[in-house]
């Protein structure tokens, strides 16, 4: 340490014992590792201020160093190691930690919650989670619905599966996990959610996918067609002309976001040919010249 | 782990403080039958303490209120580095 103990205090060679105390401690409060975090600077100004107080507050090292028999660096304090490098420090358990000055905050999202419940824990005795899985029709995961889960002590336990749930979400029922011993907290049920496929529906994100088939007369003259979506039938218009893998969207007719919007649905047409071609069509692209004459792979020449 | 004895001497703590402090609740250690057991971070937390009372001169209902502060910031600490770890990863996929 180089700096003049007196100056790192901000005091004078004359000031007493208690207003060296009360300058070291204003500067303290203000500097303490465990008061400050997040801040890597304050460690190594702390270190300072409490090796000039060391020196400053013996009277005996006080009075050696105004007579210059020692130096400031005389005073070093041991390697002193700080409860923040403990506290936050890595995954796993951490007994003190808590969550009471943002858990309002976590419970108003499913998902957030779900997300971190590992950090959120304090205090012994409390119950441990319990995992169930739950499996849930596909519409059911997207509109919502109430499913029962039988717990192992034969009781049975009702999951409201919110609508948007997705496949590998985790609901969590606060409470009712096993309880908790000595005034703890019963621990919660994570119920994870598996989503069974669906037949033509395939979700993406907030989207919903359909493939879409239409006959060869829909596509090349457009037409009004009924489409179902995962809260039923509406009638889409088809524009004429369209080929496979033009996309229409629903806006709108997606999956709900936890924030109250919804996805959409996508079409992706597809255009079919009948299982049995008649002789009227075979005749038709028999006589279609310009359907001879055109060649769909040319752009894959080379 | 480290028992009671070890933790005594390794924090420099005398037997009375120590149960004072327990029975506040500004150190938990885990009980089970063969009685109490401490971690690095109680040793930590101890120093801390000790800081606040005696560097500091913090009195001890001022104390109870910090470390329920500190924990809550710590809380929070580890919460939003898991936030932010979970957003990078679905950055980056």
């Amino acid at each position: 340490m180089d700096k003049n103990p007196y100056e790192i205090l901000g005091v004078q060679r004359s000031d007493s014992a208690e207003d060296i105390q009360k300058a070291y401690r204003r500067l303290a409060k203000k500097l303490h590792p465990d008061l400050n975090p997040g801040n890597r600077e304050s460690e190594e100004q702390f270190k300072q201020v409490a090796s000039a107080y060391d020196l400053l507050s013996d009277p005996e090292k006080r009075a050696r160093f105004d007579r210059g028999e020692i130096d400031a660096s005389g005073a070093e304090r041991p390697q002193h190691e700080f409860y923040r490098d403990y506290a936050g420090a890595g995954p796993g358990y951490h007994p003190y930690t808590t969550d009471s000055g943002y858990a309002d905050i976590m419970d108003s999202d499913e998902i957030l919650s779900n997300l971190f419940r590992g950090a959120r824990t304090r205090g012994r005795g409390d119950g441990r989670n319990v995992q169930y899985k739950l499996t849930v029709e596909f519409l059911s995961a997207v509109n919502g619905a109430t499913s029962r889960v039988i717990l192992p002590d034969g009781s049975a336990l009702d999951v409201v599966v919110p609508a948007g749930t997705r496949d590998g979400q985790i609901l969590r029922l606060r409470g009712k996990g096993e309880p908790g011993i000595g005034g703890g907290e019963p621990g919660d049920a994570l119920v994870e959610i598996e989503v069974k496929p669906h037949r033509f529906f395939v979700r993406d994100g907030d989207d919903i996918h359909l493939d879409l088939p239409i006959s060869l007369t829909e596509a090349v003259l457009g037409a009004e067609v009924r489409v179902p979506t995962t809260t039923g039938a509406v009638i889409v218009k088809v524009p004429k002309g369209v080929n496979t893998g033009r996309v229409l969207r629903l806006k709108g007719k997606g999956v709900v976001r936890p924030d109250g919007s919804q996805g959409d649905q996508n079409i992706s047409l597809k255009v079919v040919l009948p299982e049995k071609i008649d002789p009227d069509l075979e005749a038709f692209a028999m006589n279609w010249t310009a359907g001879k004459a055109e060649n769909p792979r040319s752009g894959m020449e080379g | 782990m480290i028992d009671r004895q070890q933790f005594l001497v390794r924090a420099q703590l005398e037997i009375e403080t120590l149960d004072v402090w327990i029975k506040e609740e500004w150190l938990v250690p885990r009980e089970d039958a063969t009685g109490q057991e401490f971690s690095d971070v109680d040793i930590a937390r101890a120093h801390l303490i000790k800081d606040l009372k005696h560097d500091l001169g913090v009195n001890d209902e001022g104390i109870g209120v910090i470390l329920n502060l500190i924990d809550q910031v710590h809380g929070l600490r580890r919460t939003l580095r898991d936030l932010l770890h979970t957003v990078r990863n679905n950055t980056d996929s």
